[in-house]
């Protein structure tokens, strides 16, 4: 089961959660809307993307979540710094666990359920696949 | 596991993160800031953003020599109380008088992820004021989500979850004349910890 918002779908449910409080304060957002190649064969073929979680058009920023293993947190730093590296004029924010909990603090929400593997609406494998797909 | 609040608030502080007397020679120093950055005219408008900057506004506004007015808002919170989460960011209180061709400074206690500010700076742009400018006792800037100009600064502060000085926890620890860190047990339910 995916948890959705409106009618977009998410992988997990902090990234639901995410995407409520910026509909509250009116900010717009796009989801998954760009795959940027991070490395390519030898014949050009792109050899990997990442795909940020969010885009916010307004404030120009592209938005990661993380909020599960810290093995795969380490990845996304790695994929963010080839990001950057390849990317120096777009800005992009990676929010981890503490940054989703400081914002469930920040609202006086429960983060259960929203930090951790538990919040996962996609199934382990389609995860990993993911991971891996944009892995740098 | 979680624990409850204990009858005396001070037991329930790990760590005094600012003392009063820094918050009040910082909020002496604001307010000479303030007052410099304005000539005469009419009154500067202070916005006083409830509930938790209500006791800096209260020392800030005595800190600024020279003629300020005051005045109060109160904007919903997401998953606060009486909003629904899947909702959008309401006006609780407006204010009282108009800002029309005046120079204003909001005052926040605490500015981490910039959205409410920023849904206020286009609301009270929208009502034509000379100046917006934006004071706050408290900076997280490693928390920004949206890139705002913040004119004066008390303190920036670590990612630490602080109370006291109008900073609250369900409502309570505003009445502490420092800014503290909560002891941890008393929220790590609310994060999923217990």
């Amino acid at each position: 089961m995916e948890t959705a918002v409106g009618t977009r779908p998410f992988a997990h449910r902090s990234e639901a959660e995410f995407a409520q409080i910026l509909d509250f304060y009116g900010i717009r957002w796009e989801y998954e809307a760009t795959a940027f190649p991070l490395s390519h064969h030898r014949d050009g073929r792109v050899a990997s993307r990442f795909a940020p979680d969010f885009y916010l058009p307004e404030i120009n920023l592209w938005v990661e979540l993380t909020t599960i293993r810290q093995t795969l947190m380490r990845q996304k730093r790695r994929k963010l710094r080839r990001f950057t590296a390849l990317y120096p004029d777009l800005r992009i924010k990676l929010l981890g666990a503490n940054d989703i909990k400081a914002l469930m603090w920040k609202y006086q929400r429960s983060a259960r359920g929203v930090v951790g593997p538990s919040g996962s609406t996609t199934p382990p494998r389609r995860r990993e696949e993911r991971v891996g797909e944009v892995a740098a | 596991m979680s624990s409850a609040r204990s009858n005396n608030p001070h037991d329930d502080i790990d760590e005094v993160l600012i003392d009063e007397a820094a918050i009040q020679a910082r909020v002496k120093e604001l307010g000479a800031e303030i007052a410099s950055a304005y000539g005469g005219g009419e009154p500067l408008v202070l916005v006083s953003v409830l509930k938790g900057s209500l006791i800096f506004v209260a020392d800030l506004m005595r800190a600024i020599p020279g003629n300020v007015v005051i005045d109060l808002m109160e904007v919903s919170s997401y998953g606060g109380g009486n909003t629904e989460s899947s909702g959008t960011v309401r006006i609780l209180k407006d204010l009282s008088g108009t800002i029309e061709g005046r120079d204003v400074v909001i005052v926040e206690d605490i500015i981490d992820t910039g959205l409410t500010l920023n849904y206020l700076m286009g609301y009270l742009g929208g009502k034509s004021p000379r100046s917006i400018r934006i004071v706050t006792l408290l900076n997280k800037p490693a928390r920004r989500l949206v890139d705002l100009k913040v004119d004066w600064t008390g303190f920036e502060i670590p990612d630490k979850f602080v109370v006291g000085y109008g900073l609250d926890f369900g409502e309570t620890y505003r009445n502490l004349r420092y800014v503290g860190v909560l002891k941890r047990e008393l929220y790590a339910s609310l994060l999923g910890e217990s």
